[in-house]
């Protein structure tokens, strides 16, 4: 175990805010070079709590005491200090620090200079604490950019590639060469549109042989209005939005207009800062627009119980539990749900300031917000009271109504009353007494509909009942006048309840700026959250754009930034991300242009032996990576290569079809009624998402659960897989779809029809193994199939299509 | 640790083919697989392969290779089916002391401003059964004559009051969504003996599923690959099984080849062992194909069996699922999970302890009895280890609705488990004089938790895996193994 875990060290070797040490200039500086190399790589055993050895290494003070075995640093003495030879691990002291990555050696020179001149530190020295000198939670530093050799060729390199560049050739590596033109086009649509690029797009783009060909192409694409439904996927995972309530009921809700929101405010390259302000407080915005409220729509994808015989109150904490840890891990890149019920064992993170935290989200209320003008309201108003006044007159035209509706209502079957819409049935919970005026009416027209008699009455009002005008809705956050109280959970239990707290953030971090400084509020925290003195919220945020694009983070717990978390494989190119995404004004465009533009972006994904028996995990960049395409791309590329995809951005969530029996798993057997127009081939990401009932294609390939914020997918590779796309009639649909054109747009011959396959599924013709494996399928399909006219032909290309839609290829960004 | 042995090229190839063949892409571990561990933590076990037709060793040699565990969604009652209470029968129709209930919290708890609750004594006839004398109410007549062969839990309780947290809380351990199932963690750590077949298997009972759905029986955190399949009573059992209407087996057969040979020819291409993973994928999909209805055709069983089980052909039924079961061990899946879903008997229509309960005990009593001998009588019994329950117990108070039904129960309720070296004839743990509570062997549904990863020979406080900086695991930081039931 330990041994693996030494490889990785090995690779990647320290990391830190330790500048590598260059030519000597001057004298050593303990405050700044030495302390915190020391806190960062030593403090964490030989700290104040516990010390290994009875050594601290928390001052300068305590080093040169040393433990049990004597004084650590000599002075003047580098050669004789047990502390250099601990850390180049080549004497009788076994290499410190134990079972963790090895100082570099410029590191370890930078020590052994200190000793050697003086092991001079101030006398007031404060110890070290652990955390505060974490990395994260340090400002990002503003990196020189390096300047590696040149390969053959080359004049200038982006940063991004200098970064890259630079740590390569310290581990002796070079990069590979750009990918050949087909993947680069195919790379490139997969990633910023979540399509395959078409044969002709192919073909457009290996004429033109211009220097900014590829430039204009990433121009062209990020202009797309397909961009903001690719980039809003990753960012719906992470808002855990979904189409349901969740828990045993998982009602349907509508908040399809906050998908919309999102794809649309990517689209138009929102600024990130201001994206993020909309989501988590555009409700408290100077004259909110419509747009900034239906933003807040992000804190309304938690879950919802509505079994019957809970706690209200329970609930309603763990809907503002899901905000809180949703907050912290979606902009922050932290865990806080440890301190729920108490301080952070690892993190900085106090019990108190989870409260504190948690004090900011304890006041919103949750309005649904109706896509309706005033004059919209007034005319259904209007209608209201036509049906209010018919119910009057009803009453008195025949008075025995309500005598008869209480004999109809007893002998109702409790199937009966389940069946009804949720606010019939409502009104069939409640005593008799407690039910609302409207409540009675919707009743008294189902008793009206129920009965035979009365057939006048009941066509008026149902007739009425038409006209009333109905609204697009979504949920939307509000905030109560009044704040809510918050105090500390006890253990993390509700019921117990501790010190009242206000809202804060956590110590650690930046202050808040707020409004009113009495009082912050969740405006408050969203401008905090973007300010560029937060030294999380942009590198989080870079580093998920980053792992779309390499298959894994710079960080690679990209959900942890913590001390617990795993050190950026490049610090230096992370914080530089970082500045450019604030300098840019926090343009995402930007961001992505400046990404796929890169070298690094372009370069060929095949495995290097080289590569492999040094960087086995690519975490160095010297090659792209292989990375399987996400559970709706796979339904999106298989749809368009079919001809069948319908690219309508945006609306009400879909209902394509789905095998039998899936919507029986959950409690309340929702329905399913499967589209059979337009609606039954839109985008996967527009499919109605049940939180209990999953479209099974979309899981199989990991899609999330859409019930707590999802950060990274899982890549899993699966025998169920397998079966969907051989098996599942959407994918069987969209090969027998592709087969026909095939047949109908390849041409006459199997060379022109196979290389068309060949060409819009991966973009490539056939090499000849490939050419003789499908001359051989061809072979035996048509030998196996009764000979019907141009059927059999048909079908032969069919079960091409369908083997070609399963190859890994094609589910593949390579 | 010997420095030079990290640039050691086997230990690199190790590496890469934990990562490669454990069913992930590059990139989508957490960060503890990162350090290599097994799961199975400090038994130099080779790396973890997440391929769930891999069986792998546990911490020390489990009694059990399998678990069938008969899930009764809702929450069935014990004071009418395990726990006869004189003194609940003498003072019923009397409010429950206030010692009891004070300062607690219980669904449906609004009720109580409007009436005080009442102790509610059972209308169910008990006696007492086999050598161990476990007392069983007439509701379960078959079960009863299988005592001798069963290890009673009568004091289980859980943390949690309403039906979804209650069995997220009994199947991943933590109310919180997110967190790997049972089966998941037991996948992870041992895999499956089934290579034909997946390693975890739900099955659904009765008219409706569990509630919450798929998260009981998700992978959580864990990779895909451990999450719980669904076996259907419909034709096609899994998901997709069968190959579609106008695709002859020969077609598929060939397509499947051809699948299989172009990706080959990219693996050489690229260099990429994760295509290598995928056509293992399809491989176990094809025999998936024979194998899935292979094990749902019942032809090959002896109508006495049938008859056992009270299976009639072609309707799917508790007890051609608890059939399925006893096949998929013999098969070698480690896990089997059914869940029977009416057991809310709160009083309300369709609830009610009278006819309903009737209904669902009827439901399961033959086919768990058969369940138990039929595996014993096949020697799978002292590998196999049953264990059935719900999500919470039932109020020794009544809850009136339109009729007389109880609320649910978190202080106890009755478990029951058999074979997979669990004692048999024995009834552990006892509650007080209205079954309120336990008063001598209370056990949590941690503790029930930590045993069955025990029976499989794993260690619960080890079987872990890190997620968000933190080490996570079945039990979270509870559970003891009940060893005083272990045989």
């Amino acid at each position: 175990m330990i041994g693996l875990s030494l490889i990785v060290a090995v690779v990647l070797g320290p990391c830190g805010v330790i500048p590598e040490e260059g030519p000597s200039k001057g004298r050593v500086d303990y405050a700044t070079q030495i302390k915190p190399l020391l806190a960062q790589r030593c403090v964490a055993c030989h700290g104040e709590a516990r010390p290994r050895g009875g050594l601290r290494l928390d001052t300068a003070n305590f080093a040169r005491k040393g433990g049990k075995g004597g004084p650590s640093v000599i002075v003047g003495k580098s050669g004789q200090s047990p502390l250099i030879e601990a850390v180049k691990g080549d004497g009788a002291i076994e290499r410190m620090p134990l079972k963790r990555p090895g100082l570099a050696p410029g590191e370890i020179s930078l020590l052994a200079r200190w000793i050697d001149e003086g092991a001079i530190a101030p006398d007031n020295e404060v110890p070290t604490r652990l955390n505060e000198t974490h990395w994260a939670f340090l400002p990002p530093g503003r990196p020189a950019i390096p300047r590696p050799n040149l390969e053959k060729g080359e004049t200038a390199l982006q940063p991004i590639d200098a970064f890259v560049r630079d740590r390569l050739a310290k581990a002796g590596l070079s990069p590979s060469a750009e990918a050949d033109k087909i993947t680069l086009i195919r790379r490139l649509k997969l990633d910023l549109l979540g399509l395959p690029p078409t044969p002709a797009e192919v073909d457009q783009f290996l004429l033109d042989a211009s220097p900014d060909a590829y430039g204009r192409l990433v121009d062209r694409y990020l202009a797309s209005p397909h961009f903001g439904e690719r980039w809003a996927r990753p960012w719906l995972d992470a808002a855990r939005y979904a189409d349901s309530n969740g828990y045993s009921i998982d009602a349907p809700r509508s908040i399809w207009s906050y998908r919309d929101w999102v794809i649309k405010s990517i689209n138009r390259d929102q600024p990130f800062d201001q994206f993020v302000i909309d989501q988590v407080a555009g409700d408290l915005r100077p004259n909110a627009t419509l747009d900034q409220r239906v933003a807040t729509g992000f804190h309304r994808n938690t879950p919802l119980n509505q079994e019957g015989g809970i706690d209200q109150e329970q609930f309603r904490i763990e809907s503002i539990y899901d905000r809180v840890s949703t907050t912290s891990t979606v902009f922050l890149g932290l865990t806080m749900g440890c301190a729920q019920c108490h301080d952070h064992k690892y993190d900085p993170i106090t019990q108190r300031e989870y409260y504190e935290l948690f004090a900011f989200l304890n006041s919103v209320e949750e309005p649904t917000l109706e896509f309706a003008t005033e004059k919209d309201l007034a005319a259904r108003e209007a209608v209201r009271k036509e049906i209010a006044d018919h119910h009057i007159a009803l009453n008195k035209r025949h008075p025995e109504i309500a005598h008869r509706m209480k004999d109809w209502e007893a002998n109702l079957t409790p199937a009966f009353k389940v069946d009804q819409p949720p606010e019939i049935k409502d009104s069939f919970d409640r005593a008799v007494d407690k039910r609302t005026e409207n409540q009675v009416r919707l009743l008294t027209e189902l008793f009206l509909a129920d009965v035979s008699d009365y057939k006048a009455e009941k066509k008026a009002l149902a007739e009425l009942r038409k006209r009333v005008p109905v609204f697009d809705t979504t949920l939307v956050v509000g905030e109560l006048k009044t704040p809510r109280v918050t105090q500390i959970h006890l253990g993390g239990d509700f019921t117990r309840k501790g010190t009242v707290v206000a809202p804060g953030v956590p110590a650690v971090l930046p202050r808040i700026k707020a409004r009113d400084a009495k009082r912050p509020d969740r405006l408050d925290l969203a401008n905090w959250l973007v300010d560029p003195a937060n030294p999380l919220t942009a590198r989080v945020t870079v580093n998920r754009i980053w792992q779309s694009y390499f298959g894994r983070g710079i960080v690679e717990t990209e959900n942890d930034f913590g001390t617990q978390g795993a050190p950026p494989s490049h610090p230096e190119l992370l914080d530089w991300l970082a500045n450019l995404l604030v300098a840019k004004n926090w343009s995402m465009k930007a961001l992505h242009r400046e990404i796929v533009l890169s070298k690094t972006y372009r370069q060929a994904s095949i495995s290097r032996p080289d590569l492999d028996r040094v960087d086995p995990d690519n975490r160095l960049l010297g090659r792209q990576s292989r990375v399987r395409l996400e559970a709706e791309l796979i339904r999106d590329s298989a749809l368009l290569v079919g001809g069948l995809l319908n690219p309508t951005i945006g609306g009400p969530s879909v209902f394509p079809h789905q095998p039998n029996g899936v919507m029986d798993l959950g409690q309340m057997k929702r329905p399913w009624k499967p589209s059979n127009g337009p609606d039954r081939y839109r985008r996967g990401l527009y499919t109605f998402f049940w939180r209990a009932t999953p479209y099974p294609a979309l899981l199989v390939f990991d899609a999330p659960n859409s019930i707590q914020a999802c950060t990274k997918r899982n890549r899993s590779n699966t025998p169920i897989q397998a079966l969907t796309l051989l098996n599942d009639a959407s994918f069987v649909e969209c090969a027998t779809a592709f087969g026909k054109r095939i047949v109908a747009e390849g041409g006459k011959t199997d060379t022109s029809r196979m290389e068309f396959a060949f060409k819009t599924v991966l973009g490539r013709k056939p090499g000849d193994l490939e050419t003789r494996t499908i001359e051989r399928l061809l072979l035996a399909e048509r030998n196996d199939s009764k000979p019907d006219q141009d059927g059999s032909e048909a079908s032969a290309w069919v079960a091409v299509a369908r083997v070609l839609l399963n190859t890994d290829e094609f589910i593949t960004r390579e | 640790m010997n420095e030079s042995m990290m640039v050691n090229p086997i230990l690199n190839r190790t590496r890469r083919h934990f990562f490669r063949d454990c069913g992930l892409g590059l990139g989508s571990m957490a960060i503890g697989t990162l350090t290599g561990e097994n799961p199975v933590r400090g038994e130099g076990v080779p790396a973890a392969k997440a391929e769930s037709g891999i069986a792998r060793k546990g911490h020390f040699p489990g009694k059990a290779k399998s678990v069938i565990y008969l899930f009764m969604a809702g929450g069935p009652s014990q004071l009418e089916m395990f726990e006869y209470k004189p003194e609940l029968q003498k003072r019923s129709g009397q409010p429950i002391p206030d010692s009891f209930t004070e300062g607690r919290r219980f669904a449906f708890m609004d009720t109580f401003s409007r009436e005080k609750p009442k102790l509610l004594g059972t209308r169910r006839k008990f006696a007492r059964h086999g050598q161990s004398g476990a007392q069983v109410s007439e509701l379960l007549p078959e079960f009863a004559k299988m005592v001798d062969n069963v290890a009673i839990l009568k004091t289980v309780a859980t943390d949690v009051f309403n039906h979804a947290p209650a069995k997220l809380f009994a199947n991943t351990g933590s109310q919180q969504f997110g967190r790997p199932s049972m089966g998941s963690w037991v996948t992870y750590g041992i895999g499956s003996e089934s290579r034909d077949l997946p390693g975890f298997v739900v099955m659904q009972s009765g008219p409706r599923g569990p509630r919450g759905g798929a998260v009981n029986w998700g992978s959580g955190f864990l990779p895909t690959a451990y999450q719980g399949v669904p076996l259907r009573s419909s034709n096609d059992p899994i998901l997709n099984l069968a190959t579609p209407e106008n695709i002859r087996p020969s077609q598929q057969k060939r397509a499947v080849e051809a699948v299989a040979a172009l990706n080959r020819q990219r693996m050489e291409v690229t260099g990429d062992q994760e295509i290598a993973t995928r056509v293992a994928a399809y491989e176990m999909a094809f025999r998936m194909q024979t194998s899935a209805p292979e094990l749902v055709d019942f032809s090959g069983e002896s109508r006495a069996t049938l008859a056992l089980y009270g299976v009639e052909p072609g309707k799917p039924s508790f007890g051609s699922q608890c059939l399925l079961a006893r096949r998929m061990v013999e098969r070698g899946v480690r896990f089997v999970q059914i869940y029977h879903s009416e057991w809310d008997h709160h009083g309300g229509p369709g609830q009610t302890l009278n006819k309903d309960l009737d209904v669902s005990c009827r439901d399961i009593d033959r086919p768990m009895a058969a369940l138990i001998a039929d595996l014993k009588s096949r020697g799978l019994l002292d590998e196999t280890l049953v264990v059935w329950g719900g999500e919470f117990g039932r109020t020794p108070m009544g809850e009136n609705r339109e009729n007389i039904g109880r609320n649910h129960h978190i202080d106890t309720s009755v478990m029951w488990m058999a074979g997979g070296g669990v004692k048999s004839g024995i009834v552990h743990g006892m509650t007080d004089e209205f079954g309120f509570a336990p008063v001598e062997d209370r056990i949590h549904i941690h503790d029930i938790q930590a045993t069955i990863l025990h029976q499989l020979g794993l260690e619960h406080t080890r079987l872990t895996y890190r997620f968000q900086g933190r080490d996570f695991r079945l039990t979270d930081v509870e559970g003891q193994v009940i060893t005083k039931i272990l045989a």
